[in-house]
């Protein structure tokens, strides 16, 4: 019998509750914590090349992080008790209790790493921005606090460190519990696991890095910029280790769970119906495997391969979709293992309506707006090469002039730069805070 | 690049017609695929509180059931609201107040003096697999159409074997049964152990002092947690009020000193239900005398309802073709695909099924 949304409740013993929602949650969750890594590369490890990133990478996994607990609320059947995961907490006992802990820790700690990271290009921005309502954002967001000297770019180089390095750390555990949720469920063969966290946790920064890489080719492509090989070849060398341990906990866990020698009876009976002849067969060995793992690391193997940009841009789209596919075989196969028979329980994609594909994108348009505002009012482009603006009209403001002759001089009061020198030191200086104002020199119009 | 003047107004040239279009393209997409998810998602939740009837059709009502009280339907779930009949813990799910544990269940067992243990003894030997009570517990407890506080596998294995001499007549020739037939009630377990009350992340679901699982149906959140939890798919979401679900052996009779609806209702006695604390029970005295199972007792959670003769796995993971559901099937799954004809069977092999 084909299931259609509007006989999918209440027809049958078993049912996949979980939905689309769920799928969504741990892949939005894990690019929050996969891009926070990418920004602690350069943050915390010094990695300095990928510094001019960690602005994007910390204002997208903001936005993500706001947009994550709408999957769960659009799951629940009650979203209107929602209030009741604070006044009722069943910690520890829950994991799930620990959500609204750790999202609200998070979001904390986001604020602050956003506001150091910020501060200073935010005080420039409030003195120099031409249009008043970004001044006056720019200068809202240092909370006051405006002296762009050596100290204070210390202390917030110093801010920055310590989020991320705490940051991290409560990274690992809003993704590695989301893990611990489906590892803990002993009902369930296929997710009761000791490695599901560690397999959420790479996984979530695999895709991470994959976002990240794409992020920076749209900003680049938007904004008309060149792309740093560079960049982008060091960015593929973290993919690459990432994808090779995860490549390394799939095989472990295809071998504990699909040789009938080494795994408990139920967990071989569902993996092998499942993933060997069932339902999920593509979805695992194709998508989430074969396209998702072992082709992006060939691709990415070699150093021409890590430094073109079409290969690079190629692989992170497909790396992303095969950690989508690893989250749903995950959801989707754990609960297609029946509990009480031996059916498989169907599982059927919703198109539109509640938990359906429809909600998905609505919570990914969500995300991508969150980022448009973000990208808005934070100033994260002062770190790229190529992207000082001289003192001319800024292009969002009428028709383009061809020439600087034609510029209307109304829109330029002062001949101060305005975007382009931001976060440089009053007193000439750029002292490369998180690298971010270092590459600011070379732009050569101080 | 050499001309940084230069470069950024060729690159904001072609950047503001594009940002124009493409900007205002994925905004009113991400917006109208947002607002048509929560809509939709709306739409789903709306239907489910069932609008409560006008004020003069529930006086109507409300003197209609003082005068023969019994359970309303879904749509009057009080009898009297002077009563409190809508305070579901006070005086439905806990009317003796009895005290609860959302975790750490062995306090109930040391520490708190109870009067009960319940639990429940089903003696295979004698279900005849009639679903007598499905039906009760459907019409006691108002369980909606489509999902089941307790239900009865019916299977039948072996086939029909081609026989010259068989008493059954078909347009394909003779045939002889050779089937044995088992059937299994199934129910929540009221574990001792339960992990769905352990990651119920709000403390909605709980276990009494008496053993009794139940959920608070006011304090749902409706996360479905506890449902994937449960080794015994004993739960579910109730489509009417969008809620996890289950049997509570009918603590509201067990409260006023009634058997469990499910029990009173069988027509063989395979259905026991008693206090584990006293020993002279029926309950007590079986598990005394009799070899019993519970289910998957490798997990750990210490079920509360014991089979006596459990048939041994019937189920042949391998094929359906020689096992038969006749009252009760999982219509979400892949058999049942196979046995309703949408999905040819596999090629009959004579007498092996
Ligand atoms: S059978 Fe399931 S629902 Fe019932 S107490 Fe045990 S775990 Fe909980
Ligand atoms: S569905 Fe309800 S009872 Fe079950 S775990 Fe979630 S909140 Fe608790």
């Amino acid at each position: 019998m084909p299931l259609s949304p509007t006989n999918y409740y209440g027809s049958g013993l078993e049912q996949g509750y979980w939905g689309l929602m769920i799928v969504t949650y741990p892949y939005i969750s894990g690019l929050v914590a996969g891009s926070f890594v990418v920004a602690t590369l350069s943050q915390l490890f010094g990695r300095k090349r990928l510094a001019p990133l960690a602005p994007v990478a910390a204002i997208l996994s903001f936005a993500l992080l706001l947009a994550a607990p709408l999957t769960i609320w659009g799951d629940a059947r009650q979203p209107s008790r929602v209030y009741e995961l604070i006044t009722r907490m069943h910690v520890p006992w829950s994991p799930m209790a620990l959500f609204l802990l750790i999202w609200i820790s998070y979001v904390v700690l986001m604020l602050v790493e956003l506001y150091a990271v910020f501060r200073a290009d935010n005080a420039a921005r409030a003195e120099w921005a031409e249009r008043p309502v970004r001044a006056k954002i720019a200068g809202l967001l240092t909370l006051g606090a405006r002296s762009r000297d050596r100290r204070s770019l210390r202390r917030d180089e110093r801010i920055v460190r310590w989020t991320a390095g705490i940051g991290i750390l409560i990274a690992f555990l809003f993704h590695g519990y989301i893990g611990f949720i489906f590892g803990s469920m002993k009902s369930r063969a296929l997710w009761s696991s000791p490695m599901m966290p560690v397999i959420f946790i790479v996984s979530a920064i695999v895709s991470g890095i994959a976002l990240v890489q794409v992020a920076y080719f749209g900003i680049a492509k938007w904004n008309g910029w060149k792309i740093d090989r560079e960049i982008v070849s060091e960015l593929n060398m973290w993919l690459i280790g990432a994808l090779l341990f995860d490549f390394y906990l799939d095989m472990i866990e295809l071998l504990m769970s699909g040789v009938r020698a080494y795994a408990p009876e139920e967990t071989y009976e569902w993996f092998s119906r499942l993933y060997f002849h069932g339902p999920l067969f593509w979805t695992y060995f194709l998508f989430q495997l074969a396209l998702g793992v072992v082709v992006p690391l060939v691709a990415l193997a070699t150093r021409r391969g890590r430094a073109s940009i079409v290969n690079s841009g190629v692989m992170a789209v497909l790396v992303l979709m095969g950690v989508y596919m690893m989250r749903w075989n995950v959801v989707a196969g754990g609960q297609m293992a029946s509990k009480v028979t031996n059916d498989i329980v169907s599982y059927p994609l919703v198109w539109t309506g509640y938990d359906s594909v429809q909600t998905v994108l609505g919570v990914f348009g969500v995300a991508f707006l969150l980022f448009l505002l973000f990208a808005w009012i934070f100033p994260w482009k002062a770190g790229f090469e190529g992207t000082t603006e001289p003192a001319v009209t800024p292009p969002a403001a009428g028709p383009v002039p061809t020439t600087p002759a034609t510029t209307s001089p109304a829109n330029q009061p002062t001949p101060v730069p305005s975007t382009s020198l931001m976060g440089v030191l009053e007193d000439g200086s750029a002292p490369g805070l998180l690298g971010a104002t270092r590459k600011r020199d070379h732009s050569g119009i101080q | 690049m050499d001309n940084p003047q230069l470069s950024s107004q060729v690159g904001a040239k072609h950047t503001v017609s594009r940002r124009g279009f493409l900007g205002a393209l994925t905004a009113i997409a991400a917006a109208a695929g947002t607002a048509g998810g929560w809509v939709g998602r709306a739409a789903a939740t709306t239907i489910k509180p069932v609008a409560r009837p006008a004020a003069a059709q529930m006086a109507r009502l409300l003197a209609y059931y003082r005068t023969r009280p019994r359970w309303a339907s879904w749509l009057v779930p009080e009898l009297n609201v002077n009563d409190g009949w809508q305070q579901w813990m006070r005086t439905i799910l806990n009317s003796k107040n009895l005290p609860i544990a959302h975790d750490n269940f062995w306090r109930l067992g040391t520490t708190i003096a109870q009067p009960h243990h319940w639990a429940m003894v089903i003696d295979e030997r004698r279900c005849i697999g009639c679903q007598a009570c499905v039906v009760a517990c459907k019409d006691e407890n108002n369980v909606p159409v489509g999902v089941f506080r307790t239900w009865v596998d019916v299977v039948e294995t072996g086939s029909m074997v081609p026989d010259p001499a068989g008493p059954i007549v078909t347009d394909a020739g003779n045939f002889r049964s050779e089937v044995k037939r088992s059937s299994m009630p199934l129910i929540c377990n009221h574990c001792d152990h339960p992990p769905c009350v352990d990651v119920c992340p709000v403390k909605a679901t709980f276990k009494r002092a008496d053993g009794i699982v139940m959920i608070d149906y006011d304090l749902c959140i409706g996360c479905g947690y506890c449902i994937q939890a449960c080794p015994y798919n004993a739960r579910f979401f109730n489509p009417i009020q969008q809620t996890a679900d289950k049997c509570t052996f009918c603590a509201h009779r067990l409260d006023r000193g009634l058997l469990p609806a499910c029990v009173t209702s069988c027509p063989t006695h395979a259905r026991v239900f008693g206090d584990r604390n006293d020993p002279t029970s029926e309950v007590s005295v079986l598990l005394a005398t009799q070899a019993t199972t519970v289910l998957k007792e490798d997990l750990g959670t210490d079920p509360q309802v014991f089979y006596i003769d459990r048939e041994q796995e019937v189920y042949d993971e391998n094929s359906t073709a020689n096992t038969v559901y006749p009252y009760t099937a999982n219509l979400n799954s892949t058999d049942y695909a196979t046995l309703s004809g949408s999905t040819p069977p596999p090629a009959a092999t004579g007498g092996q099924g």
